[in-house]
């Protein structure tokens, strides 16, 4: 598979688990994307740790230094798997996973290089150095406990952008 | 050709006209139906309810009974299935005995797989009439693969009606000691098949299966159905 | 809660549920729902027999060698900063899991949805300690605070309905009234949340645990299994022992089958793949990760005749195909596990005794081996449960002695036509002397039967 077939692949099964896909290039075009996804008004959370992150933090008026007392997390995220539409956050390099956890809104940045194809390409890149926690996101949190009705947004994220970049 | 028929011992005690109509099949079909009068039961009830010995009793004097080369035909999904896939399984310390078993589980033949593949009677043009709609019963589609072939026969017949029932490979809740040993939830299944039934609008269901017949004829009975309960074999003895 | 184990009442359960309008209602649509979503999931799978050939030669590969990938497991989840604990049973589990707690002073548990934590009886057992257990699934949630049993093991408050939920939050959480699924589901969000960020450990189960990297694998959707395995500081995962797998390379044929035969989604929201506890340099997660493997009996049932069983995943797939199930829900199958797949695995760890009506809670339509994703031949380890219930003595001597007529008869035609006329005969008698059940259901053996019609 070309890289252009995953990228198109990751975004059609991205939106597919109602997550916001969004495909552009370059820095201006990501902080144009943010500033469309993102509700300016709300306290964001932004690692600053990544490149993109550095150069998307400045774009956001209300900042959170703590995920927890955040509405919207942005960050770029280790990697995205084109088979099921999944983004995939890593807690190496001292990166606190709930950050796309706690808050309602988890914007994720990933580069298209790292978009894997199948799962099992994931899987063959990252075992033989696994951090503690790694999650495979698709779509926000959802459940059908009550009476098998779909109800977006349980415990986790009720809101999933992914951009890549 | 000479074809051992093998009526079963539902059919041979309650609907003795289901295997009748078998035999006026058969020999339409240029078969020579021949019934062994020592034949008793394939030994299924035992089996299913856990009792291995009374099981092997009876396959044992089934296989004798049926010894030979000819193929056999019975009217019954459940049965075919018995001797094809559980009579090795019972003998399997008995190496002659296993080896009987194999030979004949290769040459029983349930009857709409044989009418379709043998003797090709959807080409017959035969007659059908009215609205009818079909039960797939449990051992014929799940362990024989046998789905097709009641619906091709049943398309073949010309003047009749198909009309699909919905969930048709869901059980009827016969399950042969099961009706037995929790007739509340046999009840309910057949409740519930009985009604799928009606709401197809047909004016006949068949099917490949005495015991399930039986069970649904029973709850469309309590329900004051008048929906008609008849064998395939029945239907397409009609046709002739 | 977990109240005793009811299933030598089987029959008498699933009559009492059968009277439930409610609940038939609530199971079929499950079901059906489940059955169709199932379905439409795996239509546009062409791979799928070699995909469930692949699963099921993995888990015939794990339990052929099943000492040898839990040391291995244990080994490499040590390495990566886990404690793991083997607990030989119940009790053992109970006590390993008690005492992790309270030598911490833990006191606020929060818990995500784990079946063998109920096999266990774990949460009656800390909140007799004095913890305070709350479990966060939203339809564990809901049971908990019914105070009932879980009915499936995917969706656990399935019998109940909006307006049951409704009334229950309404009057536990002091909320208003509403049986709007989605606001119910952020009302939950908002009591459990407050749970997350105070609870001094979390107690997870785990659906795979991959023996070489010792990673534990969470499939959830809600990300409450998120929450309670990363924000409290201590984490207790406890999993049984058949839940291994070689190594995390097998998942993907796990996480393509897995959700499909679950809810019919392609894959959960969530899928958490957890490698000890924080390391230097992490910035969360639970500081102490301690793993509890339980036996419970799994190692004698996998030296026996129905080890196949082992091979299960806890989709659920079997039970949302199984017109018994269907009927007569989760709850009348008495214990932890319902469904065909919960007539074995109950027999088996609780024993004949305890369990024999269930092996009888099945027409052996054989729907449920159609759909189970790593073939556990489920009606050929129901037959061979009817055996040994047979060689045991636990089934009816009235029984007994019909089948041992019954043997006599189809060896021999002269009995099986005498058998024949005297039915014919007395059929009215036996419709009366209690054969409604039976009898009643069947027509009167015919006249002349066909043996008699035909030369």
């Amino acid at each position: 598979m070309s890289a252009a077939d995953r990228e198109r692949l990751f975004l059609e099964n991205a939106a597919i688990a109602s997550a916001g896909a969004h495909s552009v290039s370059g820095t201006g075009d990501l902080l144009a994307a943010l500033g469309r996804v993102v509700a300016m008004d709300s306290p964001v959370y932004c690692p600053g740790m990544t490149e993109l992150e550095k150069a998307a933090a400045p774009l956001f008026p209300v900042r959170a230094a703590d995920y927890a007392a955040a509405t919207v997390t942005v960050e770029e995220v280790f990697g995205a798997i084109a088979e099921t539409g999944t983004i995939v956050c890593v807690s190496a390099g001292g990166r606190a996973v709930q950050a796309g956890l706690l808050p309602a809104h988890h914007v994720a940045i990933v580069r298209r290089e790292r978009i894997f194809g199948t799962l099992d390409d994931l899987f063959a890149a990252v075992s033989a150095a696994l951090p503690t926690n790694m999650t495979l996101v698709t779509g926000p949190s959802r459940t059908a406990d009550i009476e098998l009705t779909l109800a977006i947004g349980v415990h986790g994220p009720e809101k999933l952008d992914v951009i890549v970049v | 050709m000479k074809v051992l028929l093998f009526g079963t011992c539902l059919v041979d005690t309650f609907f003795p006209e289901v295997g009748e109509a078998t035999v006026r099949l058969l020999r339409r079909f240029g078969a020579t139906p021949v019934f062994p009068n020592g034949q008793t039961c394939c030994g299924q009830p035992a089996f299913n309810a856990g009792y291995e010995a009374d099981a092997r009793s009876a396959a044992a004097h089934f296989l004798s009974v049926f010894d030979g080369d000819d193929p056999i035909v019975t009217p019954s999904g459940s049965c075919a299935a018995m001797v094809k896939h559980h009579y090795p399984d019972l003998f399997r310390d008995d190496p002659r005995m296993l080896a009987a078993a194999r030979r004949t589980g290769e040459r029983i033949h349930e009857l709409s797989h044989f009418l379709v593949h043998v003797a090709k009677a959807h080409e017959a043009g035969l007659r059908g009439k009215g609205t009818v709609t079909y039960h797939s019963s449990c051992h014929l589609t799940r362990s024989l693969g046998v789905r097709e072939e009641p619906l091709t026969l049943l398309a073949s017949l010309k003047g009749a009606t198909f009309v699909p029932m919905p969930d048709a490979t869901r059980c009827c809740g016969f399950g042969g000691t099961f009706m037995a040993k929790l007739p509340e939830i046999s009840c309910a299944l057949a409740e519930e098949k009985a009604a799928v039934i009606e709401a197809t609008g047909a004016d006949t269901v068949t099917g490949c299966d005495s015991g399930c017949l039986m069970n649904i004829s029973d709850a469309m009975k309590r329900r004051g159905t008048r929906i008609r309960v008849a064998h395939l074999a029945q239907l397409l003895a009609e046709g002739l | 809660m977990s109240p005793a184990q009811t299933s030598l009442r089987f029959r008498e359960n699933s009559v009492r549920a059968m009277g439930d309008d409610a609940l038939r209602a609530a199971m079929k649509q499950a079901t059906d729902t489940f059955g169709t979503k199932r379905a439409d999931a795996f239509a546009p799978v062409t791979d799928l027999e070699a995909l469930r050939d692949r699963a099921s030669a993995i888990r015939e590969d794990v339990l052929a060698n099943l000492p040898m990938y839990v040391d291995r497991f244990v080994a490499s989840a040590t390495r990566a900063g886990a404690t793991v604990h083997r607990a030989k049973d119940a009790a053992a589990a109970r006590e390993i899991i008690a005492k992790i707690l309270s030598d911490r002073g833990a006191k606020r548990i929060v818990k995500g949805k784990s079946m063998v934590s109920e096999e266990v009886d774990l949460n009656d057992h800390l909140e007799a300690a004095g913890m305070e257990v709350v479990e966060t699934d939203l339809g564990e949630y809901i049971i908990q605070m019914e105070g009932e049993a879980p009915s499936h093991i995917i969706v656990p408050a399935i019998h109940k309905n909006r307006r049951q939920v409704g009334k229950l939050f309404a009057g536990r959480l002091g909320v208003p009234y509403s049986d709007d699924p989605q606001v119910l589901t952020k009302i939950a969000r908002k009591t459990l949340r407050e749970k997350f960020l105070s609870a001094d450990a979390g107690i997870s189960g785990a659906n795979f645990a991959a023996a070489d990297t010792g990673s534990l694998v969470l499939l959830t959707n809600e990300g409450n299994g998120r929450m309670v395995t990363t924000v409290p500081p201590l984490h207790v995962a406890i999993l049984s022992i058949e839940k291994m797998l070689p190594s995390l390379a097998d998942l993907p044929a796990f996480l393509r089958l897995l959700p499909r035969s679950a809810t019919g989604q392609t894959i959960t929201s969530y899928v958490s793949v957890i490698t000890g506890a924080r390391k230097p340099g992490d910035a969360t997660g639970a500081k102490e990760l301690h793993i509890v493997l339980l036996d419970n009996g799994r190692t004698e049932i996998l030296a026996g005749e129905s080890r196949d069983i082992l091979k299960c995943i806890r989709c659920g797939a079997c039970m949302n195909v199984c017109p018994v199930y269907r009927t007569v829900g989760g709850h009348s199958y008495g214990w932890t596990y319902p469904g065909p797949m919960g007539i074995v695995l109950t027999t088996l760890l609780t024993g004949m005794k305890m369990s024999h009506p269930l092996v009888d809670a099945s027409t052996l339509c054989g729907a449920c081996v159609e759909v189970c994703p790593v073939r556990v031949p489920l009606v050929s380890l129901i037959l061979q449960l009817r055996r040994r219930k047979v060689r045991e003595g636990f089934s009816d001597p009235k029984e007994r002695r019909g089948m041992a007529w019954f043997g006599k008869a189809a060896a021999s035609p002269f009995l099986f036509s005498l058998g024949q006329r005297l039915a014919a005969i007395f059929w009215p008698v036996a419709r009366i002397l209690g054969g409604k059940d039976v009898a009643g259901r069947m027509p009167a053996p015919a006249k002349t039967p066909l043996r008699r019609r035909l030369p």
